[in-house]
């Protein structure tokens, strides 16, 4: 059986302010934008500035369209999408399960710490190198370097989450007569739902970062590729492009971590 | 007269760490019958929970001996710590989950309890979306899961506003009566120990040890609210506050 609730007018009156608050964010948003890519087309138009060094959203426009009919646009979106996803995904299971193994045992934990402590603080671009000549010049090289540059970051946040385990819940299991599998499968995971999404944010970042670097360094193909060489033969529009569509799946992908966050943690448990 | 449960004999216990060792506990000798309901009460910081640990198993005293005649314990603590993700029956669950006692049986009798005890309809809410009260509730009826012939609670009110701990106080006694449980209290409130218990310990600071112990005399009064008006009532209070100050 359902029934109606029915507000006050006050209440209806307030509910009004947050709908139209919600509207004017919105529109501020979409208005910023197009501000800003109004401006810059200004800017190449009207000659304010050299187009061939700021380029422009219709120079960018024209950019992809060709790269679509040259029949590549796909292809190197594709290769640098691939190496990012993989990357990240191997980062995010290696690192979890690596804090995992050093949640378990606190010895490990101990003797592991100072190691963890220099490789994250190590810029990893310095491997570039050691990394084309173990590697190759292929996608396998930027893989590493993606998976280099989020796994440490991956440990620690994981680690964090599982040491801080609540003590009384663990107390509470204990008394039981919980074994550790069971800490770990009913409280210490569970628990750290919330910390893994956030992890989960954090290396989308990660990846791209690293995908990119690794492009930098070597590669044949991919968005970075696109930066650098268009860099390379001051071909800006070419760089802004690649960086646009950078962004569209920066945010694409992290939208979908945002899904997955809300199908794993429901709104009811808060 | 019912049979000893539960018996501290001379039980000592140091903590070590790497600043220091602390006594914990000394000559600690005390027993708890089947069916009683003991209270103990202490100065903050004199190892009460210790105690509890000791009692359940989780710890080994230093010396002496805890004999509990293979009785199964189960503990209730200071917070409800029912788990955000589970609904309110997964949790109360959760305690046959661990045990391994996970039967189509077991769990009738658990939603039974949870039916008897008022909270039939929200077993499948989330804890997020019980009060206070019902949470403690809930956390009784895990406590209760396995059927253990002992329940150790561990402040299991203090977390609580004041109405919300008398009613909620007077909920779990009723409870802990009805289903004839032997239960150890520990508590730093000396109304709630007066108000619950058959028999009152008092611990000294640490190293804790019972420094008197005292049987109620309400009779069959087993209601806290009404024990809390009786005239016998603030004699017992006078006497333990000068004795836990003593």
């Amino acid at each position: 059986m359902k029934h109606q609730i029915t507000y006050s007018r006050e209440h209806a009156l307030f509910l009004k302010k947050c709908r139209r608050h919600t509207v004017i964010v919105q529109l501020f948003r979409v208005g910023v934008l197009a501000a800003l890519l109004g401006l810059w087309e200004c800017v190449a138009a009207f000659g304010w500035a050299d187009p061939f060094l700021t380029s422009s959203p219709s120079r960018i426009c024209a950019t992809v369209a060709s790269l679509y009919r040259e029949g590549t646009l796909f292809y190197h979106i594709g290769v640098t999408l691939a190496e990012t996803i993989v990357g990240f995904l191997i980062a995010v299971a290696l690192g979890t399960s690596i804090a995992l193994a050093l949640w378990w045992s606190e010895s490990l934990r101990q003797v592991a710490e100072p190691y963890i402590v220099v490789l994250n603080a190590l810029p990893k671009i310095a491997l570039g190198p050691l990394i084309i000549i173990w590697f190759g010049t292929g996608s396998n090289a930027i893989v590493f370097m993606t998976v280099l540059v989020g796994l440490i970051v991956s440990v620690m946040h994981m680690l964090g989450a599982f040491v801080a385990t609540d003590k009384n819940k663990l107390l509470l299991l204990r008394s039981m007569g919980a074994n550790k599998i069971q800490i770990l499968t009913k409280l210490v995971l569970p628990s750290s739902r919330a910390a893994f999404i956030s992890m989960l944010k954090v290396n989308v970042g990660m990846a791209w970062i690293g995908s990119i670097m690794g492009e930098y360094i070597v590669s044949k193909a991919g968005l970075g590729y696109l930066i650098v060489y268009g860099g390379q033969v001051f071909k800006l529009d070419l760089v802004m492009s690649a960086t646009c569509i950078l962004c569209l799946l920066a945010a694409g992908m992290y939208f979908l971590v945002v899904l997955l966050e809300k199908k794993l943690v429901k709104s009811a448990e808060r | 007269m019912k049979r000893e449960i539960l018996r501290f004999d001379d039980v000592g216990l140091t903590y070590h760490t790497r600043r220091g060792e602390t006594r914990a506990a000394e000559h600690l000798s005390f027993s708890v019958r089947e069916g009683e309901f003991v209270a103990i009460i202490g100065p903050s910081g004199c190892g009460k929970t210790t105690l509890l640990s000791l009692a359940a198993g989780l710890l080994s005293p230093s010396e002496g001996k805890v004999e509990n005649a293979g009785v199964s314990f189960g503990y209730m603590l200071q917070r409800d710590e029912l788990f955000a993700w589970r609904t309110v029956e997964k949790n109360l669950f959760l305690p046959l989950e661990i045990k391994k006692m996970d039967t189509a049986e077991a769990r009738k009798r658990v939603r039974s309890l949870a039916e008897k005890y008022g909270l039939a309809d929200f077993l499948q809410n989330y804890p997020a979306q019980l009060s206070g009260g019902m949470r403690q509730r809930a956390a009784l009826i895990r406590t209760l899961a396995t059927d253990p012939d002992v329940l150790l609670l561990d402040e299991p009110f203090s977390a609580l506003d004041y109405q919300t701990r008398l009613n909620v106080c007077r909920d779990v006694a009723g409870i802990i009566r009805r289903e004839g449980k032997t239960a150890l209290l520990i508590t730093h409130d000396i109304s709630e120990a007066i108000s619950l218990a058959d028999r009152v310990l008092v611990l000294s600071a640490r190293p804790a040890k019972v420094v008197a112990a005292h049987e109620m005399d309400f009779g069959e009064e087993n209601d806290p609210l009404i024990r809390r008006e009786k005239k016998n009532f603030s004699g017992w209070f006078e006497l333990l506050w000068k004795e836990l100050n003593g």
